[in-house]
C-alpha cells in the first residue's frame, strides 16, 4: 500500500524548508553558516524520505484533487534524490564559498530549497500547464541566483541575457501548450497520449507544431545545439556553486520531463527521434569545439556540459515508450552530477577571494600543495572523461549499449568519437595540475571544512555509483 | 456577421500594436501602442464570451501593469538623444523575417487545422465568474496552488535583487 502523502513528503519538505528559510531571513541573529546548515538539514531529511519511498508501479497522488495532474514513478524517484543530492552539496559548497566571497544573504538558501521544489514538481508533473509553472519556479528562482552578486559587472550581463532567452523558451512553452490544446483538447500527458494513439500524430498539424514548439523550449534549457550558445557566459557569471547547481539539478529535472513528455506515445517519440539523432551528433560536436577553445575552466565545463547533454539526447533517442524505465538517463545524470558538482565544489574553496582562479594556468602544480584536491579534481575529471572504473565510465558504456540495442549504431559511435576528443580539455587541466611547477602556495584555500569534506563525499559517490547495477 | 466584422477589427487593432511595439524608437511609442493591443485582446475576450478575462485584461493588464510601466517610463525622462542609433535596424528585421519566416508557415497550418467555431466544447455559462472558479478549484487546484510558490520566489527574488542590502553577517 503506499501512502500519497509521504510520497510527496520530499516536495512539502523542501517547500517548507524554503518558507522557513525566507522566513528566519528577516532576522539579525540568524548567520549565513547556520542559514547553510539549515538548508543542508532540509535537504538531508528530504532526501531520506525520498529514499525510503519505495513505488510499485506509476502512482496517481490524490488522484481526485489534483485531477491526476502529478504522477509519481520509480524514475521521478530517482531523479528526485538525484536533485535533492544536488541542493544538498550546493549548500554545502556555498557554506565555504561564501567565506571569501562576500555577497551572500541568508535569502540564498531560500532560494536554492525554492528552485529545487520546482525541479521536484517538474519530475512528478504530467500535465503541460503544470509543467509550466514548474519550471518558472525553477528557472526565476536560478536567474536570481545568478545575479545574485550585483556588484560583478559578468553576473549582471549573464542574469540578462539568461532571462531573455529563458523568457524566449518560456513563451515557446506557452506557444506549443496551447497548440496541443488546440489539437487535442487536453493537456495531460495521459490524454495526450490516448489522442495520438486513435487519431495519429502526423495527422494533427496543430498538435506536431505545439510538441515541435514543447520541444524547442526543453531544448534551451538542456542547452542542446542550436539553443547552446547562452549557457557559456551564464555559466561564467554565476557563483561557483550556483554554476554546479545548474549544470546538475536543472539538467535532471529538465531531462526527467523530456523524457516524461516524449514517451507520451510512441508513434510520437518516433516522428522526432530522427531530429534528435542529428541534434545530439551535432551537439556533442558543437560543444566539443566550444570547450577545446576555453582558457578559462568554468567556460570550459559550461561547454563540456554541453557535450554531455548530446549524450543524454543519444539515451532520449534510444529510450523506448513500451517499457520505459529511464534507467540508463538516470544513471548518467547522477554520474554526471557526482562529477560536476565535485569540481565545482573544489572550485568553491580553490577559486579564491573574488574567484581569482579561473584559467588553467592558475592552477599549474596544484598537486604539490594541495594533493588531495587535486587527486580529487582529476578523478571528477577522469569520471566525465569516461575512465574506468569511476561512474562516469559506466555511465556512458550503458549509453552506447543502450544505443546498440536500439539499433542506433552510429549514434554509439559518434559518442565514442565525441568522448575521445573530450579527453583533449579534460586531460589539459590534470596535466596542469600535475606536470607542472607550483606558481603559487594557495595559502588562502586551508581553512575550510565543508566545501573538501563535500568533494570527498562526492569522490567517494563516484566510485560507489559505478558499482551500482542498473537493468538496461 | 457583425461580430465577424469585430473580430477583424480588433485582430488588426492588436497586430498593428503589436508591430508598433517594435518599431517604434522611443520607448513611451512602444507603451503606448501595446495598450492598444491589450485593449484589442480585451474585445477578442469578450467575442468569445469569457466575460472574467475581457475584466481581468482590461483591469490588471491594460489599466494596472500598463500604467506602471508608463509611469516608470516617465520617471526615467528619456529624451531623444538618449536612445541607441540603432544603425541598420530593417537590415535586421529582414534578416529575422526570413529566419522566422519557416515557423510562421509552420504556425498558419496548425491554426488552420484548429477546430473552428462550429465546435462546441464550452458548456452552458462559460466564461463567467462562477464557472472559471468552479473548474480552477475543482480541475486545475494544482496549478493554482503552486502558482503561489511562483509568487513567493518572485517576491524574495525583487526584495534581494532590488531591496537595501544590509552588511553581511
Amino acid at each position: 500500500m503506499t501512502n500519497d502523502f509521504m510520497l510527496l513528503m520530499p516536495l512539502i519538505i523542501t517547500g517548507v524548508g524554503a518558507i522557513a528559510l525566507m522566513l528566519i531571513a528577516a532576522y539579525d541573529k540568524v548567520t549565513i553558516e547556520q542559514a547553510s546548515m539549515a538548508s543542508m538539514g532540509v535537504f538531508g531529511l528530504a532526501f531520506l524520505v525520498q529514499l525510503s519511498n519505495t513505488i510499485g508501479t506509476a502512482v496517481v497522488p490524490y488522484d481526485t484533487v489534483f485531477n491526476g495532474m502529478l504522477v509519481i514513478s520509480n524514475f521521478t524517484k530517482v531523479a528526485g534524490l538525484i536533485i535533492l543530492a544536488c541542493g544538498f552539496f550546493t549548500s554545502m559548497s556555498a557554506h565555504s564559498y561564501f567565506k571569501q566571497n562576500n555577497f551572500c544573504t541568508t535569502e540564498f538558501y531560500s532560494l536554492v530549497a525554492f528552485s529545487a521544489c520546482g525541479m521536484l514538481l517538474l519530475t512528478m508533473s504530467q500535465e503541460l500547464i503544470s509543467v509550466f509553472i514548474s519550471l518558472e519556479i525553477m528557472s526565476l528562482a536560478i536567474y536570481i541566483l545568478v545575479g545574485y552578486d550585483r556588484q560583478n559587472k559578468r553576473a549582471a550581463e549573464a542574469v540578462m541575457k539568461y532571462l531573455m532567452l529563458g523568457a524566449f523558451a518560456g513563451a515557446f512553452l506557452t506557444m506549443g501548450t496551447a497548440l496541443v490544446y488546440g489539437g487535442v483538447g487536453s493537456t495531460k500527458f495521459a490524454l495526450i497520449g490516448q489522442a495520438v494513439a486513435a487519431n495519429g500524430f502526423f495527422t494533427n498539424p496543430a498538435l506536431v507544431c505545439g510538441a515541435f514548439f514543447i520541444l524547442v523550449a526543453f531544448l534551451f534549457k538542456v542547452a542542446a545545439f542550436p539553443f547552446h550558445a547562452w549557457v557559456i557566459d551564464v555559466y561564467d557569471g554565476a557563483a561557483a556553486p550556483v554554476t554546479g547547481y545548474m549544470a546538475t539539478g536543472l539538467k535532471t529535472a529538465v531531462f526527467a520531463v523530456f523524457a516524461n513528455f516524449l514517451v507520451v506515445d510512441e508513434t510520437m517519440r518516433a516522428g522526432w527521434v530522427n531530429y534528435l539523432f542529428y541534434l545530439s551528433i551535432l551537439t556533442m560536436f558543437v560543444g566539443n569545439l566550444i570547450a577545446i577553445g576555453q582558457t578559462s575552466l568554468k567556460r570550459m565545463l559550461a561547454a563540456s556540459g554541453i557535450v554531455h547533454t548530446g549524450y543524454l539526447l543519444i539515451a532520449l533517442v534510444a529510450v523506448s515508450s513500451e517499457h520505459f524505465s529511464g534507467s540508463v538517463i538516470l544513471y548518467y545524470l547522477g554520474a554526471y552530477s557526482v562529477g560536476t558538482l565535485g569540481i565545482f565544489a573544489a572550485l568553491s574553496y580553490l577559486g579564491g577571494a573574488n574567484e581569482k582562479r579561473q584559467t588553467f594556468d592558475d592552477f599549474k602544480g596544484l598537486a604539490r600543495v594541495r594533493p588531495y584536491s587535486a587527486a580529487a579534481i582529476a578523478i571528477f575529471l577522469l569520471s566525465m572523461a569516461g575512465i574506468p572504473p569511476t561512474a562516469g565510465f559506466m555511465g556512458k558504456l550503458y549509453i552506447i549499449t543502450s544505443a546498440i540495442s536500439a539499433g542506433q549504431v552510429a549514434l554509439a559511435v559518434f559518442g565514442i568519437i565525441s568522448s575521445i576528443l573530450s579527453m583533449w580539455y579534460y586531460l589539459r587541466l590534470i596535466i596542469n595540475m600535475y606536470f607542472h611547477e607550483a606558481v603559487e602556495g594557495f595559502e588562502d584555500t586551508a581553512d575550510f571544512k565543508f566545501a573538501p569534506a563535500c568533494t570527498f563525499i562526492l569522490v567517494v559517490c563516484v566510485f560507489a555509483i559505478s558499482l551500482y547495477p542498473i537493468a538496461v | 456577421m457583425f461580430a465577424d466584422g469585430l473580430f477583424i477589427l480588433f485582430t488588426v487593432f492588436a497586430v498593428v500594436g503589436a508591430a508598433g511595439l517594435v518599431l517604434f524608437k522611443h520607448p513611451m511609442n512602444g507603451a503606448m501602442s501595446f495598450v492598444v493591443t491589450l485593449i484589442a485582446l480585451a474585445g477578442l475576450y469578450a467575442l468569445l464570451n469569457a466575460k472574467l478575462i475581457f475584466a481581468i485584461q482590461l483591469i490588471v493588464y491594460a489599466g494596472a501593469i500598463m500604467s506602471l510601466i508608463i509611469f516608470i517610463i516617465m520617471f526615467l525622462n528619456i529624451q531623444e538623444e538618449d536612445l541607441p542609433a540603432e544603425e541598420g535596424r530593417f537590415k535586421y528585421l529582414i534578416g529575422g523575417v526570413i529566419v522566422v519566416a519557416p515557423v510562421g508557415m509552420l504556425l498558419t497550418k496548425a491554426v488552420n487545422s484548429l477546430p473552428g467555431s462550429e465546435a462546441t466544447i464550452a458548456g452552458a455559462g462559460f466564461g463567467g465568474v462562477k464557472e472559471v472558479g468552479v473548474k480552477l478549484f475543482t480541475e486545475w487546484l494544482l496549478p493554482f496552488e503552486i502558482v503561489s510558490i511562483l509568487l513567493l520566489v518572485s517576491l524574495v527574488g525583487a526584495v534581494v535583487l532590488a531591496g537595501k542590502r544590509g552588511t553581511n553577517k
